[in-house]
Order: C-alpha cells, then structure tokens, then sequence
C-alpha cells in the first residue's frame, strides 16, 4: 500500500468520533482498528486481497448513501467513518440471520466450536433468536473428505472465499472452487479430486467457520482444553512460529503464529501435522546404568556419578582424545554450546560432532540473506528442488515475491553453469541465491560469478534440521569452535568418529539428544557396542538406549526452553509446551551435573536464559538476540 | 419442681407412642424425590445408542471441573451414538462434584442428568471416578424414566455394541415410533435408528 515516502501525507480521518492518521490507501477496516474499534469481518484476512463478499464489515461513512465494506473501502481525507450506529447494528444483526438461515448450528460436535467467528460474532451483533424453523433448511453434504487431512462441512460454510482465494493468492494450485450458484452455491475441491497441496492445513486456519477442520485433530479436543505455548515447528531449519495446543500434556494440534518475518503466517502440511512423532510413547524414563554387566534403573544422581567416573575413567587410560561426543541437530542452541564446551575444555577431546556426514567449508556469509529479505530481490535464483523440500514454506514465500511483487525467479538445476545463469539475470539490481547446504559450493560460486559481473547478490542456504545452524553458529563440528572460529586441531567428523570406534580407537562415546541422523546407521551400533563407555541422553529407546552404559532420560524439543537458530539465523525461543512424564532434570542441566562430576564448573547455572548469556559472550554475534532476531554476524567473520 | 418433672415426662411418654421416623437404612430406603440430584446418569436412545455425543459442553459447563471427556469420530457402520461423534472416555470424579446439575443444563441432547442415587460412599479413591461405564444407562434402560419406553421392547442386545441402522439384531426396538434423535448433523430419517 503505502511505502516510506508517502509517510508525511498522512490521512486523517475520525472512526466513531476518534482521530486517526493512516497513511493513504488504508482500509477503513485496517484504520479502525488502529483506532482501537473491532469491526467483525469473515471475508477479508490480513494476508489476502480484500473481496467485500461476506458484508459484515458494513460501517457509516458521512457522506455516502448506504453503508460501505470497512474491509474494501479506501480512506480518503476527512472522512468520518461511524461502526456503532442503528443502522449498522441492524445491517450486521441481519447480515447474521442470513449466514445463519442454512448453517446447522451443529456446534457440539464442531471442532470449531469455542473459537468460531460465527458464534463470536452472533453472540456480540446477531440477532437473539432465529425466525425460521431449524426444520426447513437447506442440506448440503457433510463430513466430506476433501484429502487425507482435511474435512469439509459445506453446511458450516458461510461462503466467504477465504480458502478459495488462499489457493489463489498465497500457493497458486487453485485446488477448491465455489460450484453452483445462488443458496445452492458450495465450496468443494476442483471435480471432487483429492487435494495435493502441501499447504491444505493452513486452510481450517484461516476458514472463520468451521468448515474446513483438520481430520487429525478432529474431535481430539475442545478449544477450552487446550493449553497454547508460544514455540517453534521442529519439523525443518525454516523456524516457523507455532503455537503448540496442548491437553494433558500432549500436543494436540500445531497453529500458526504469524510471524511476517518467518512464516508470514503459513505452515507446511509436514510441519504442521508432524508432531505426533513427539508424542510417540516409546520414550527412556528412567535413568538407568550397566552394573556388574546387568542394566538397571538406578537414581539420577547415582546415574550422573557413574557417567562421569566412567569417562574420567576412559581418559586417565587412554587420553581425553579416546573420547567421542555427538550432539543432535534438534538441541537447543544452550544445550549445543555446553555440549561441545564439555567435549572440549572439560573431556579435552577435540572429537565432537551432530551430524553424520562431514560438513566443511562452512561460513556465516552463506546465510547472509534473510527470508524476508528475498521480497527486496530483483531475481531470485533457486538452485535445485532441495530447498524448497526441505523447508516447504520456502515455496509460500517465493510465490509471494514471484507473483504478488513480480519478481523474477529462476530454478536451475543443482549443475548450472554460473555463466549462463548470470547472463538471464536482470540487468542491475540486487540477486537473491537459493540452496541447499549441500549446495553452498555452487551457490558461493554463483555468487562470486554475479559479483564479478557487477551485480549485488546474497546466498541463503538452507540448513536440515530445526537447529542445524544454531550447531553450526556454536561449534558442534570438530572442525569449527564457536563463531566459526578455527581451530588447532580439528577432531572428526560423526562418520569418521564412529569408524574409529569400531576401529578401537574410540574407548567411549557420550551421546546426547534424540540421535535421529545415527540411528538409521549400521555404523552406529557398531560403534556403541565396540566402545567400553557409552553415555546416552536422549528422549527415546532406539539403538544408543539399548546399548547405553549409562542412559539418562533426556526431553524432546517440546519439552524443553531454550533458543534455536533458524537457516537465516533468526535466535527463536523454544518453550515447554508439555512436561514430561518424569521429574528427572532438563538435558541442559544434565550436561552442568555431568560437567561438575568430571570437575568443571560452567560458571552459571544450568538454566536456558544464563547460559545464554555465556554463549553470547563467545559468541558475539548472538548478543541479545534471543527475543527473535537475527544473529548479525560481521562480513568476513 | 413436680410440676416441671411431670411435663417432662408427659412428652416423653408421648414420643414412646408414636412411630419412630428413623428406618433401618441400607435395607429400607426412602423414596427420592424425582428432582433429586444425585450420582449422574448417561442416557441411550430407545434404540440403544448413546445420547452422549461428546461435545464436552458439561465439562466446560462444570464449576469445579470433575467432568473428562475424550471425544471420538463413529465408525458409520458401527456407531456408539447418532452423527459423527461420541465420547470415546467420560469420567466424572464423584469426589470433587458439587452435584449442582450444571452439566445437565449444558447438554445439547439431554444425554446427561443428575439421577436418585445416593449412597455414594467406598472404600477407594479410585472407585469414586465414576467412568462411562459406570455412568452409562444399562440397555435396556433400568431408569424409572425409561422404564415405561423399555416394556415395550424386544430382546436387549449385548450393552458393549450398541446397534446401528439395519443391524441384524435391531430386533422390534428399530420399529420403535418417530424416535430420531434431534441430533444436529443426522440428517438421515424414517426408521428409528437411522445414525447419520
């Protein structure tokens, strides 16, 4: 709408007698609101181009004959706009009996029932009772299965294009579509086919009715059960903001929590529907030890003492070099930076990794390009497919600068030639470098070539799980301390740390976190059944539970609080959504005990927000950044 | 003085000839009064399934929140209760409830009322949370209200599988007259038990 320049012609108009200044080309609705006056709405959403169907924005503005869509209507100077008088108050009360002439009011059973903007807004305006028979309405088909994840009640639906638009403006498949005309008319997917998209669960969100519910949440809760926490999805390194619903202390159902900078409000169907994974029951409770060849549940502090005389044990014989350590992409950044201090000053063991394919050659400029950042290209350039299946929402976002910006986007293939494509890329302006990490090569490359040829660009690489880049940002590489600080001797890498303890050469290993990129490996097992010590902490039994020496029960991501760093290096809160069934400690505070019984203290307790403070003083460019904002790393750091 | 012994007595004579009020408890009861509110009730439809369609609104409606449900979707071949949801769990901790009927008042299809019993006592805890089960009308119904509507009736049918539409042991209680259940949402009609 409106930009920089144009701030100084404010508008001025006045909203039931308060003045407002917007900048021209507001929206009355958007203007009222900043008056602090709530004009209901169900057509338009703050992401979507206003329609003006659903005429339940209708507001007095003096001057014209009849009432004007708040949601559509443009401010002009001068202009009085009035939301509480008769006649609105009428207009809306029969507005609400239209919408409610066919709707089933079959709100008991609805999932949407307690957070519907149908039964807010007739509990506020509508009328107090309804003239027509609830006998004589019109049937539609309900419980319709649009896909595997979501169901529709054309009965619920009130009409207002919402999703229809959604697939129009924000993905572009134009997967459903409005049929029929008149009372008859119904939303549906095109010729009753299944819908594809991987983005069909933002559609129950943004529905106002409920129409469109999420089959797996359906019937699992009542809005009133749930308990909301503040959090980041798990499912990749993009760092959507969610809201994790809880019921007794299990997530329920992810919601998105708009964050423009991130997500702009949109989640993917993997993130979205994901987390069942976290609710999984086979989980490690117990601390438990090998004594005398036999495990056995033992008491945590019995626990923390054996693990810790274990490896001291390990490295009085063999040297601090004897020793492994292996982090997870999914700990928190807190956790990930006393890991590899433990692994380092502490062990003295340069051996530690979270990943099990070496990564070299890594660097804070590789991420210099913010997500939101991409809206300021010229042209984007998306190398290969991995990006954006890796981090869905990528996709979201790249439609966005292509179509609402008309922007330029070029995908080329993971082999290009750098030449080729900087001769299809515009003339000047700035150029926006799209990769997997595993492209980092091809896309510094790229990068170097565009530079070369005159043009600004900046790479964004994508990164694979939801804290690979805070591990990196941290030093959980043997390659690199923290800060991507090199190092005088480098240790080795996941594989190669597992080999060699297979070779013998490796006594003990500490493995902390859900260890998903090991699990799958044949390596692994070999390696934790070679070794004479294995200290396990992790959340669930898999191959390091069962052949742990020491096993302390660690807490998934939704358990714990800390910060991760997304692919951009956005240092976002994670927050306890949900406790876990045992008392034992946080895994942040496991590593602090484990420390102080090899005999080193961290210095400050073994709390999220300390910690943080620590790691930020190691690393600088994580100063103050835990509310929500980008690490700024210096050029050339 | 005599004459305050004598008045004494006199009454105390006169309570010996009349009948005690007191009754021999657990063997002999007195009547409940029909708006007494005791231990919960979950109704059935006359065709045996659950009025209960787990919508939690007496949970929500529950002052001191003693009521757990756990809501599911039907299977259409076999529902437990008409349209498309029933209550997988319903739990009432009868120790924390006030027994102020406010759960009855929130219940969209009348699945839930306060019924005459009283004798809520036990040796466990545990036994005083009252699950569906526990809670849940035998079929047929053994509750004065539905005992006038359970003569008329067939066979019953195994309480664990409640019958649905064109079931095989629907047996005379499907012919029984006009008893769709209001269930928004059902909107199949004609023979009684028609779900959905």
């Amino acid at each position: 709408m409106a930009d920089a320049s144009t701030v100084a012609e404010l508008v001025n108009i006045s909203v039931d007698g308060r003045p407002v200044e917007v900048p021209p080309g507001t929206l009355v609705w958007d203007a009222c609101e900043k008056a602090g006056i709530f004009v209901p709405v169900y057509c338009a959403h703050k992401k979507l181009e206003p329609v003006a169907v659903c005429r339940m924005c209708l507001v007095e503005v003096e001057g014209l004959p009849k009432l004007q869509p708040a949601c559509a209507t443009r401010v002009a100077p001068g202009m009085v706009v009035r939301t509480q008088t008769e006649q609105v108050r009428k207009f809306r009360d029969g507005n609400l009996e239209f919408l409610l002439l066919n709707h089933p009011l079959d709100c008991p059973v609805c999932d949407r029932g307690g957070e519907c903007d149908l039964q807010d807004f007739t509990q506020r305006y509508g009328p107090g009772r309804a003239r027509s028979s609830i006998t004589e309405k019109v049937h539609f088909d309900k419980a319709v299965k649009l896909s595997d994840k979501i169901m529709l009640d054309q009965e619920r639906c009130i009409l207002c294009w919402r999703c229809v638009r959604y697939y129009e403006e924000i993905t572009g498949e134009r997967e459903i579509v409005l049929q029929e005309r008149g009372v008859h008319t119904v939303v549906d997917s095109f010729e009753r086919q299944p819908l594809q998209s991987q983005f069909q669960g933002n559609l129950p969100e943004i529905c106002p009715v409920g129409a469109l519910t999420h089959r797996q949440y359906r019937f699992r809760a009542r809005p009133w059960d749930l308990r909301r926490t503040a959090s980041v999805c798990s499912h990749c390194s993009y760092g959507c903001n969610i809201f994790v619903d809880a019921r007794e202390e299990q997530i329920a159902r992810y919601a998105s929590n708009d964050n423009p900078e991130v997500d702009d409000s949109w989640l993917c169907d993997q993130g979205r529907y994901g987390f069942p994974e976290l609710n999984r029951p086979e989980r490690v409770i117990n601390p438990e030890a090998r004594v005398g060849g036999l495990r056995q549940a033992v008491s945590y502090q019995d626990a923390v003492a054996r693990a810790a005389g274990a490896l001291l044990r390990v490295r009085g014989d063999h040297g601090g070099t004897s020793v492994g350590v292996l982090g997870s992409p999914r700990m928190t950044n807190e956790e990930a930076f006393v890991l590899q201090w433990l692994a380092r000053e502490v062990i003295a063991t340069p051996h530690v990794d979270h990943r099990y394919e070496p990564l070299e050659g890594i660097s804070p400029e590789q991420f210099r390009l913010g997500i939101a950042e991409l809206e300021g290209c010229d042209a984007v350039v998306v190398i290969g497919d991995r990006p954006e299946r890796l981090s869905p929402v990528l996709t979201l976002r790249l439609y966005k600068v292509a179509n609402k910006l008309g922007r330029q986007i070029l995908r080329v293939p993971e082999t290009f030639s750098a030449a080729q494509v900087v001769k299809q890329l515009p003339a000047a302006g700035r150029i926006g470098i799209v990769a997997a990490q595993a492209d980092r090569a091809a896309a510094m490359g790229l990068r170097a070539k565009a530079g070369s040829a005159g043009r600004e660009a900046a790479v964004l690489t994508i990164t694979e799980a939801v804290n690979s880049r805070g591990c990196q940002d941290l030093g959980l590489l043997p390659n690199v301390g923290p800060g991507y600080r090199s190092l005088e001797h480098s240790g080795l890498f996941g594989r190669q740390l597992l080999e060699a303890a297979v070779a013998g050469q490796i006594k003990a290993l500490l493995v902390v976190g859900d260890g998903a990129d090991f699990e799958a490996e044949g390596l692994f097992h070999e390696a934790l059944a070679k070794v004479d010590v294995a200290v396990v902490v992790t959340a669930w039994q898999g191959v390091a539970s069962r052949a742990a020496t020491v096993l302390l029960p660690g807490r998934t991501i939704a358990e714990k609080a800390g910060t991760v760093t997304n692919t951009e290096g956005r240092v976002q809160r994670v927050r306890t959504a949900v406790e876990p069934k045992f008392t034992f400690p946080s895994d942040l505070r496991i590593l602090g005990d484990l420390a102080a019984g090899l005999g080193s203290d961290l210095g400050v307790q073994a709390l999220a927000a300390p910690v943080f403070e620590l790691l930020a003083a190691a690393v600088p460019a994580y100063r103050g950044c835990q509310a929500g904002l980008r690490a700024h790393w210096e050029p050339g750091s | 003085m005599f004459r305050e012994m004598v008045g004494g007595l006199r009454i105390t004579l006169r309570e010996m000839m009349t009948k005690p009020i007191t009754i021999q408890y657990p063997e002999e009861q007195r009547p409940v009064p029909p708006r007494h509110r005791g231990r919960h009730i979950l109704h059935r439809y006359d065709n045996g399934l659950e009025k209960c369609i787990g919508c939690e609104l007496c949970a929500g409606a529950c002052p001191v929140g003693c009521i757990y449900v756990q809501a599911a979707e039907n299977d259409p071949q076999h529902p437990v209760s008409p349209g498309e949801r029933y209550a997988v769990r319903y739990e009432i901790n009868l120790m924390r409830c006030i027994y102020c009927g406010y759960c009855a008042e929130a219940c969209p299809t009348e699945a839930i009322t306060l019924g005459p019993r009283l004798d809520l006592a036990d040796y466990k805890r545990e036994r005083l949370v009252a699950t569906k089960d526990d809670l849940l009308e035998a079929w047929p119904g053994f509750h004065p209200m539905a005992q006038g509507v359970a003569e008329g009736r067939g066979a019953p049918a195994p309480q664990t599988s409640p019958l649905g539409a064109g079931s095989s042991h629907q047996g005379p209680a499907g012919s029984a007259p006009g008893l769709r259940p209001p269930i928004p949402g059902s909107r199949g009609s004609g023979g009684g038990a028609a779900p959905i």
